[in-house]
């Protein structure tokens, strides 16, 4: 799929002074699906028709990211992040929801099953910020205020689709979708955003909810490639002990970016989790 | 034009230092979320921004400013009126996120381009050596700073873009509008392609007819009548720009150039916004500015404070 065509099927909601927009495909039992940085929801373009065949599924662009609001003037932390997506939840009438965040987006999942417990059905985090295990040191230099005026913006999109190839997948990205991945950041108010999106990634938001990991009741899945070089897989076994009775699949010949180096295994274990029940 | 001697422009990311203190400044006292191709074009000539800006920011603070180009914004939806909905929307496929965020593109543009417009209009008379307000003790309300929470931000495809299709719709833009640059609004408009291609192949033939030469005349006479009644004083003489070590001349010539776009300009961002807004709708400001609450005129500095 293009990353027009995706964009095409974004609708948008406002949210006080903010907007949103999202994806809303299919019908049956709500599924949230979260991206990080530095992407954007197309990230899920590959779930998306089979998993919306059985599932209604909701895909928005965090604040700050795609083709969400991008002003400069609102805070883009995990923490606000999941208020956003708890406020977006109440003004679209989907009371509780799957949650399923990668990355920056498995960090406003966490936040969202700690802080706000009755919008997660479910949860299956994969490939997330958790603990102390970010942010990566190339995304911490893109948030450096000096970083951001010493290189042209052509330069820094050249580094970040070269890091994304060189590090972040196991398969081999053609360029069309590395460029459909970072296509919301490709003007230069995009890469400010981006920018922007790279200043608030703080650690302590997620050290900060380490003691309420023991308290989170949703099934919980946590799904990792094991050759993820950003985010190590030894966090994910730290998150499945943390939480209780969490599964963790880890998934071989996958780095970071899990689904899309192997989105038939991530569909097929999102597809278990959707079959699990929820407690009552 | 300005030709082989025109210097580069200052993006409204990568200024530094005073630039960019001064970018700041715009940002907030014209209520925009960008910096428009007028201020980084006189940013690319040594002081001329510092000259051109610290003349005209008292004027661009007042409730005076912002009602005149409030009046201007008025004068073009009004030229626009009898040209009509210009119909693009039915040639492109206008899904819900895509139109929110073509609306709040065009509504920052046509908030912001009045507002150029009337300054340039009158940088240019003080230019041209006209004395633009009265001298002494001026009573003036000034309106409240800070870009308005909803105000979409200023996002802009490169003025020479990859993309084949949109560098020749720009080229097109600039011969049929007689510019040497695309101004912010089409590249603006430009994030959509499939928008963009349908409105500007819309609107280029009404560009050439009377009606539409008509109106952006009066526009641009709306623009100047009011500059001229703008309180606080503007005086640009050659001694100014000596005195700041800026180059009159170049100064001039940028001015000149955009004064001379902007009406059509704003006429363009009327007749685009005619396929999302009611007629009636078009004369009436975006963002509406609150009047300041009496304060200090200047922050304190550190010797004040202690």
């Amino acid at each position: 799929m293009a990353w027009r065509d995706f964009q095409a099927l974004q609708r948008v909601t406002t949210l006080g002074d903010r907007f949103v927009s999202y994806v809303d495909q299919g019908s049956g039992d709500p599924v949230v699906l979260l991206h990080g940085i530095p992407t954007w929801g197309y990230l899920w373009h590959h779930q998306l028709d089979e998993l919306s065949a059985s599932s209604r599924l909701l895909i928005p662009d965090l604040l700050g990211y795609g083709f969400s609001d991008r002003s400069d003037r609102f805070d883009r932390s995990i923490a606000q992040q999941a208020a956003m997506v708890d406020a977006w939840m109440q003004v679209i009438g989907v009371e509780q929801a799957t949650i399923v965040g990668h990355d920056v987006g498995g960090g406003v999942a966490l936040r969202l099953a700690t802080h706000f417990p009755r919008r997660v059905a479910r949860l299956c985090v994969m490939n997330s910020v958790c603990y102390d295990a970010w942010p990566t040191e190339s995304m911490w230099r893109r948030g450096l205020p000096h970083a951001a005026r010493d290189m042209s913006r052509r330069d820094k999109m050249t580094a970040m689709v070269r890091g994304l190839r060189d590090g972040a997948f196991a398969s081999a990205p053609d360029d069309d979708l590395l460029e459909s991945l970072l296509a919301p950041y490709a003007t230069a108010a995009g890469m400010h955003s981006l920018e922007r999106d790279a200043e608030s990634l703080d650690v302590n938001q997620t050290m900060e909810i380490v003691p309420l990991l023991s308290r989170i009741t949703a099934p919980t899945l946590v799904l990792w490639g094991e050759d993820d070089a950003f985010l190590p897989v030894d966090y994910a076994e730290r998150l499945a002990w943390d939480i209780p009775d969490a599964e963790l699949i880890r998934i071989k010949g996958a780095r970071h970016f899990v689904m899309l180096d192997q989105p038939d295994v991530v569909r097929g274990a999102l597809t278990q989790l959707l079959g699990v029940a929820v407690p009552v | 034009m300005l030709g082989q001697t025109k210097p580069a422009a200052v993006s409204m990311y990568e200024a530094t230092g005073e630039t960019a203190f001064i970018y700041h400044q715009i940002r907030q006292v014209l209520r925009a979320s960008g910096v428009s191709a007028i201020f980084r074009s006189w940013a690319g000539a040594e002081h001329v921004l510092d000259a051109m800006w610290s003349a005209l920011r008292p004027n661009l603070e007042t409730r005076a400013f912002e009602d005149a180009s409030d009046h201007v914004r008025e004068a073009a939806a009004h030229a626009a009126h009898p040209l009509g909905t210009l119909g693009a929307v039915t040639h492109f496929e206008p899904t819900e996120s895509r139109a929110f965020q073509i609306r709040a593109a065009l509504d920052l543009h046509r908030y912001l381009t009045p507002k150029l417009l009337l300054l340039a209009a009158a940088a240019r008379l003080a230019l041209d050596g006209e004395y633009i307000g009265r001298e002494g003790a001026v009573a003036t309300e000034l309106v409240e700073r800070g870009v308005p929470p909803r105000m979409y931000p200023m996002a802009l495809v490169d003025e020479r873009p990859d993309d084949k299709q949109l560098r020749d719709l720009f080229r097109d833009v600039r011969r049929t509008m007689k510019t040497t640059a695309a101004d912010d609004v089409y590249r603006s408009l430009a994030l959509w392609p499939d928008y963009f291609t349908a409105a500007w192949t819309h609107l280029r033939p009404l560009t050439r007819g009377d009606e539409f030469r008509d109106a952006v005349d009066s526009v641009r006479e709306t623009a100047r009548s009011l500059a001229r009644t703008l309180p606080l004083p503007l005086r640009l003489p050659p001694e100014y720009f000596q005195g700041r070590q800026a180059d009159m001349e170049t100064a001039a010539s940028i001015t000149a150039e955009y004064e001379d776009a902007l009406p059509g300009t704003l006429m363009n961002v009327m007749l685009f916004a005619t396929d999302w807004q009611p007629l009636d709708a078009l004369a009436r400001s975006p963002f509406a500015a609150e009047s300041r609450a009496a304060r200090r005129a200047s922050p304190r500095t550190t010797a004040e404070v202690a």
